[in-house]
């Protein structure tokens, strides 16, 4: 009999070789594989999560929680389609045209993740057809634009004109973020939300999905 | 009274790192650069990294030690900065400090409606009448990035809004190498041809590497034309220590070490005896709220480490200080900007930026800038330390005196006090009664009047018609009319 708070502290704990001993154990013992991933990874991420904006947890200790969570993960990745698992949503995100920075973005990318999101990642410098492109062919419900310079900004209301324009304005919620961006930017360019920081995006992404 | 053998502190003295601690610093430094290297994203610098004798793969330059150490023997240990008038009055060598504001914060709280609003070419041309008029600040960057000019031509507009309205040394920033040209001519313009500003330069192009041990096309590009014009430029790293800097500090000094001087082999190969300033701004990610923290300690502390270091490479040291992670110019402000001004002054950085940021560099502030104005000072009179000799210890004063009698209507009082005593302009030290009677009044609201009153009457001399007919050519080519 799995108990899951075994699962969450073994996520908390970063410990990678732990997390898929209990998950095998898991699926051993006959537990449904969307149990073991909502309850007890993504359950696991959760508690997570709420301890880092409570700064119980910091930064590396997310990261090693995500690492382990995400090595659970790919133990019962291959039942996925077996059991009709499906992610809560599918996620493009980029750092926008003209700007290299991604260490923010890569934050958001485990975060998101960690939530039970799927993310295609899409990189740095990515122009307003490359989030198209990538919006369509993976049937993204989320669009998620990242940016830390003040004069690549302008492509973010670039790429959601794009969007518009492709016809994808009702089909896909675009989010921003990114040290210079904020609530007010967001509105005027008309993106659907804005994620203050990694933790805030996923709370974020969340609402927007069941809109 | 004759004496031999006599040391004196003639300042306070302050060191973070020792001797071996430096030199262990250098090594990693250099097996940095030899053993993983450098990325270049520019065909131009890697030709000239190429020429010098690096080892070259594709864009990956790995650079050996004796190169290094050549391009900091090469370099001049000491810059002077001029006045617009060509007077010189930064000298950048030694542990001789200045201080001066920050560039390109998007976003200003307004002095008169308290509203956070963005900036505008008003605000770059108040900003910078406020550093010609404040007397601890010797330098000036913008402070704000304008948003009401064209994005093609912006950092023309901004180099004549800061040059228009400040007679003080100007730090500026520029796109890429075209808009450098052009901002070169307009300042050879006012000093009279390029040679004139070579001699007395009265600018200085801040450029920066991307770390970690990565130089951006425009950012090396505009490091070489600046070597070549003998523009003095400060090429440092801003590492995040914990993200794109080891999250250890002597990793993180070694990272900015080695972005700086990476640059400074270019330069010096390239154009042999450029003036060069290393240093930049070092600090934490904070693993809580995943900001790049401008008031932490560690970030004052890695500050004074770098210039350390400085001191042991004779390279001018471009520090940061006067800032806040603060939203408003608030107490947290002040303990931030306190704390890293005295850190800085302590540790004798050369040319000392960033007064005046407030949310780590995302809202600039005249009151955090005016109030640190008056913090400066105050730092600089701690170092002035203490001096010793026959006149100052005051035997014969004291047996004059003798015991229970009282100092205050001597005349060696009244022959020292000024020196001795710093009197504060904004800090208040009336009794209760008075200060009440004048209107019990906070350092910020005291502040904000001062910032007024300094916007409502400083005055900043014309460009002469000379520099002006430049500007107006200058922005003629892109079409506009200045």
């Amino acid at each position: 009999m799995v108990t899951f708070w075994n699962l969450t502290e073994a996520v908390m704990n970063g410990n990678e070789a732990r997390v898929r001993e209990i998950v095998s154990e898991a699926l051993k013992n006959k537990v449904p594989v969307k149990d073991i991933l909502n309850d007890g990874l993504i359950g696991a991420m959760n508690i997570v999560g709420v301890k880092f904006k409570n700064c119980e947890l910091f930064i590396p200790e997310v990261l090693k929680a995500a690492r382990a969570m995400k090595a659970g993960i790919e133990v019962i990745r291959p039942l996925f389609e077996k059991s009709g698992v499906q992610p809560l949503g599918k996620v493009v995100i980029g750092t926008v045209k003209g700007d290299l920075h991604d260490i923010g973005k890569n934050l958001v990318v485990l975060m998101v993740e960690g939530s039970g999101f799927e993310v295609v990642d899409l990189g740095v410098d990515v122009p307003p057809e490359k989030f198209v492109e990538g919006v369509k062919k993976n049937g993204a419900s989320i669009c998620m634009m990242s940016a830390l310079l003040t004069t690549t900004m302008p492509a973010m209301r670039e790429t959601i004109d794009a969007l518009k324009k492709a016809g994808l304005g009702g089909k896909v919620k675009t989010m921003v973020g990114g040290a210079p961006v904020t609530q007010k930017f967001a509105e005027d360019i008309g993106a659907d939300g804005y994620g203050s920081n990694a933790a805030a995006a996923v709370d974020v992404a969340k609402t927007l999905i069941t809109d | 009274m004759f004496r031999s053998n006599y040391r004196v502190n003639r300042t306070t003295q302050f060191r973070v790192l020792s001797d071996d601690q430096i030199e262990d610093i250098h090594l990693a430094v250099l097996e940095v650069l030899e053993r993983t290297g450098i990325k270049v994203h520019s065909e131009e610098a890697l030709a000239v990294y190429k020429k010098a004798g690096a080892k070259l793969n594709g864009d990956r330059v790995r650079i050996p030690s004796y190169l290094v150490e050549e391009a900091v023997r090469r370099a001049p240990h000491r810059v002077a900065l001029c006045n617009r008038d060509g007077s010189r009055t930064v000298l950048l060598e030694d542990n001789k400090i200045y201080y001066g504001t920050g560039s390109d914060c998007p976003s200003i709280r307004d002095s008169f409606t308290g509203e956070l609003r963005r900036f505008l070419k008003k605000d770059i041309e108040d900003a910078a009448r406020i550093s010609d008029f404040l007397p601890n600040i010797d330098f000036h960057m913008s402070l704000g990035l304008m948003s009401d000019v064209p994005t093609e031509t912006y950092f023309r507009h901004q180099y004549v809004a800061m040059l228009r309205n400040c007679t003080k040394p100007i730090v500026f920033t520029s796109a890429d190498k075209v808009c450098l040209a052009d901002i070169i001519e307009i300042a050879s313009a006012n000093a009279g041809g390029l040679d004139e500003l070579q001699k007395n330069p009265t600018l200085c192009l801040y450029a920066e590497p991307s770390s970690p041990l990565n130089h951006s096309k425009n950012a090396i590009e505009k490091l070489l034309l600046a070597a070549e014009k003998r523009i003095p430029v400060i090429y440092t790293p801003c590492p995040i220590a914990g993200a794109t800097a080891p999250m250890t500090l002597a990793g993180a000094l070694v990272i900015s070490v080695a972005d700086s001087l990476s640059g400074l082999v270019a330069a010096q190969f390239h154009a042999p005896g450029a003036p060069f300033i290393m240093g930049g701004v070092l600090s934490t990610m904070d693993m809580a709220s995943t900001i790049y923290t401008y008031g932490s300690p560690e970030f004052s502390l890695l500050e004074a480490a770098l210039t350390d270091l400085s001191h042991f490479y004779k390279l001018p040291m471009f520090s940061t200080a006067g800032c806040s992670d603060s939203k408003i110019f608030d107490e947290q402000a002040a303990a931030e900007s306190m704390m890293s001004i005295l850190a800085s002054a302590l540790s004798g950085a050369n040319l000392i930026h960033d007064v005046g940021y407030l949310e780590n560099g995302l809202i600039g502030s005249y009151e955090m800038l005016v109030a640190s104005d008056e913090f400066i000072a105050m730092a600089k009179h701690f170092v002035k330390g203490v001096e010793v000799n026959q006149e100052t210890l005051a035997v014969d004063i004291i047996d004059k005196v003798g015991p229970g009698g009282n100092f205050v209507s001597e005349t060696h009082t009244d022959r020292h006090f000024r020196e001795v005593e710093w009197f504060p302009k904004l800090m208040d030290r009336q009794n209760l009664s008075n200060w009440e009677l004048s209107g019990s009044k906070t350092m910020r609201q005291r502040v904000n009047e001062r910032v007024r009153e300094i916007l409502s009457t400083h005055q900043v001399e014309p460009l002469r018609d000379e520099t002006e007919r430049t500007i107006e050519r200058i922005f003629k080519k892109y079409g506009e009319k200045i």
